[in-house]
């Protein structure tokens, strides 16, 4: 009985307590950081009142300059109108486009399929070059409409091959008893399809959302002016004024930029799960 | 060919429209660009127009040293990272895999650090890994630095910091996955498996492993072409200094700072060989030919 505790302990909790500390404290370091007033900050390591892992004198003085002093909430702003119109775009042509690949029997499928899933093998290094050449042909410079029609070219080829994968795990007679009981081919997509496919959907979604809401060289090199920004670039590029960095704004814009994402996350995460299986197994 | 097949067809062709007329408006162009660039000497630098040069950028690539030094810098960053990642990651998911108490908050705790933006919790780990002069940890760190740089030769800490990174983000994500390929399995088989086998170890290489092959796959695959194609968390991580040659960042650099387009398209599109060596290795594994499913 001693024994079996013991090992329980080895192999379960102490590992289990490691992982969780692992994770989390980059997290909780960014928000002591955030809330540790200035003095504390550039204080030595060696001062005899140096408290390392905690603060005594918490202060919101960051995030009030974060909010004052940048336009911290137009980057939010625009990260998001971003991330949610580039990832409906690729949803909707992934969804198309991976229904065709999957379910429809037509020449040349497995060649676009292939051509499709190899665009998301080319490195995106260098490609910001002849992007900015188009973005400038359309006018679309210092616009969010240049991040949202750049965005979609690597998030389709995620999307379309996630949702062919869920696709391919529906069974063809649901379709077809619909297609029998009069049905067009685009009603039974719409009707009976796609809220099955649910899961799978929300799961390239989210993918999608985090991707774009992580870029960071095209935000980069297509906006230029402060308040089009979005927050990755603005907190990196305003924040940082040569070799001066703001460390408490710079966590507390780290901190308050994505902790609404998590947690939007954290309600989708089952189906994210779910949508994941589904893609995997078909 | 009949009507229905011929509507089959138009139809499938209007599914396919939006998502080709997408790829093929914005980027066929800029690949295309990047791949007849790699053979010219094309910089904004040179006056006149860009001369072909044939594979002379390629050729001069191979003997170049830096280059081999950040080839080599990459193949064992996504090497190393995609190993680690794995182990940790089948460490999570075996932890989750049974019900107990709390479970549903330490799922959020491994979830997080892949739902969390990258490009900002990489600010976080900057702050605590290469803390600037003038802030309270810079005098700690920078001992670490010196001492881990000592002992494994100069870049071995932005090497550390950039694996550590990469590994903390990754792992998450490789454990809630496979988390999800343990779910899928029916649990009978692994009933029968603790009948069957003799150590939990057995179990595990002939039962676990062999059911989350294709899940495993997919990890192995997504880690490896982003750590090849990282360059934004090196970037990051290194204050955008080069002290951390990889491919991506030294293509960026090339084209950025120094303004050799021609070169700078090639050395980045050296990763294609590797990426598709990747991609036809883990479809052998993915999709093994003529496996009865029993």
């Amino acid at each position: 009985m001693i024994e079996r505790r013991w090992k329980k302990w080895v192999y379960f909790y102490i590992p289990l307590t490691l992982f969780v500390i692992g994770t989390l404290f980059p997290f909780y370091w960014m928000l002591i950081t955030a809330v540790r007033p200035d003095e504390e900050l550039y204080r030595s390591w060696r001062a005899v009142n140096n408290t390392p892992f905690w603060t005594v004198h918490p202060t919101l003085a960051h995030v009030q300059d974060l909010l004052a002093k940048t336009t911290f909430p137009r980057w939010l702003w625009n990260t998001f109108f971003i991330a949610v119109v580039s990832t409906a775009i690729s949803l909707v042509c992934g969804l198309f486009a991976g229904y065709a690949l999957a379910r429809l029997n037509f020449p040349l499928a497995g060649f676009l399929g292939t051509s499709i899933f190899v665009t998301y093998l080319v490195p995106p290094t260098l490609l910001f070059i002849p992007l900015a050449d188009i973005i400038r042909n359309f006018q679309l410079g210092n616009t969010p409409w240049a991040l949202i029609l750049t965005y979609p070219t690597f998030l389709i080829p995620f999307c379309t091959w996630l949702l062919m994968g869920y696709f391919k795990t529906i069974p063809k007679e649901l379709e077809e008893c619909a297609r029998i009981d009069g049905a067009t081919r685009f009603g039974a997509m719409a009707r009976i399809i796609f809220p099955i496919a649910v899961p799978g959907i929300l799961s390239a979604g989210i993918f999608a959302f985090t991707l774009s809401w992580n870029e960071f060289i095209y935000a980069l090199v297509f906006l230029s002016s402060p308040e089009k920004k979005t927050v990755p670039v603005g907190v990196v590029s305003e924040l940082i004024r040569g070799d001066i960095y703001f460390w408490g704004q710079l966590m507390a814009g780290a901190l308050l930029g994505s902790v609404p994402v998590a947690l939007v996350y954290s309600f989708f995460v089952e189906y994210y799960v779910a949508g994941l299986t589904g893609s995997v197994k078909g | 060919m009949t009507a229905a097949r011929r509507r089959e067809i138009q139809q499938a062709y209007a599914l396919l429209t939006p998502a080709l007329l997408l790829l093929l408006t914005v980027l066929a162009y800029p690949v295309a660009w990047e791949v007849w660039t790699s053979f010219t000497d094309l910089s904004p630098l040179k006056d006149g127009s860009a001369e072909f040069v044939g594979l002379g950028n390629y050729r001069h690539l191979l003997g170049d040293a830096k280059f081999q030094r950040a080839a080599v810098v990459t193949v064992v960053y996504a090497a190393v990272t995609t190993v680690v990642k794995l182990a940790l990651g089948v460490g999570f998911a075996l932890l989750l895999a049974r019900p107990f108490p709390g479970r549903a908050v330490v799922f959020m705790a491994v979830f997080l650090p892949w739902a969390y933006p990258a490009s900002v919790s990489v600010i976080g780990w900057y702050w605590t890994l290469s803390p600037p002069v003038a802030t309270a940890y810079s005098l700690f760190m920078g001992n670490m630095k010196h001492a881990v740089d000592a002992l494994f030769g100069s870049g071995a800490w932005a090497f550390l910091s950039v694996t550590l990174f990469n590994i903390w983000r990754g792992s998450s994500f490789v454990g809630v996955f496979l988390l999800a390929g343990i779910n899928a399995v029916p649990p009978e088989l692994f009933e029968y498996a603790l009948l069957e086998s003799r150590s939990a170890w057995q179990r595990f290489w002939l039962v676990t492993v062999p059911l989350l092959r294709p899940f495993l796959a997919l990890a192995v695959f997504l880690s490896l072409t982003t750590a090849f194609a990282d360059i934004q968390n090196v970037w990051m991580l290194t204050a955008g200094r080069i002290i951390f040659p990889v491919i991506g960042t030294q293509a960026y650099w090339l084209a950025v700072q120094g303004g050799q387009f021609g070169s700078a398209s090639a050395l980045s599109l050296t990763l294609v060989p590797g990426l598709l060596a990747v991609l036809l290795l883990l479809f052998r594994i993915f999709d093994p030919p003529q496996e009865d499913r029993a």
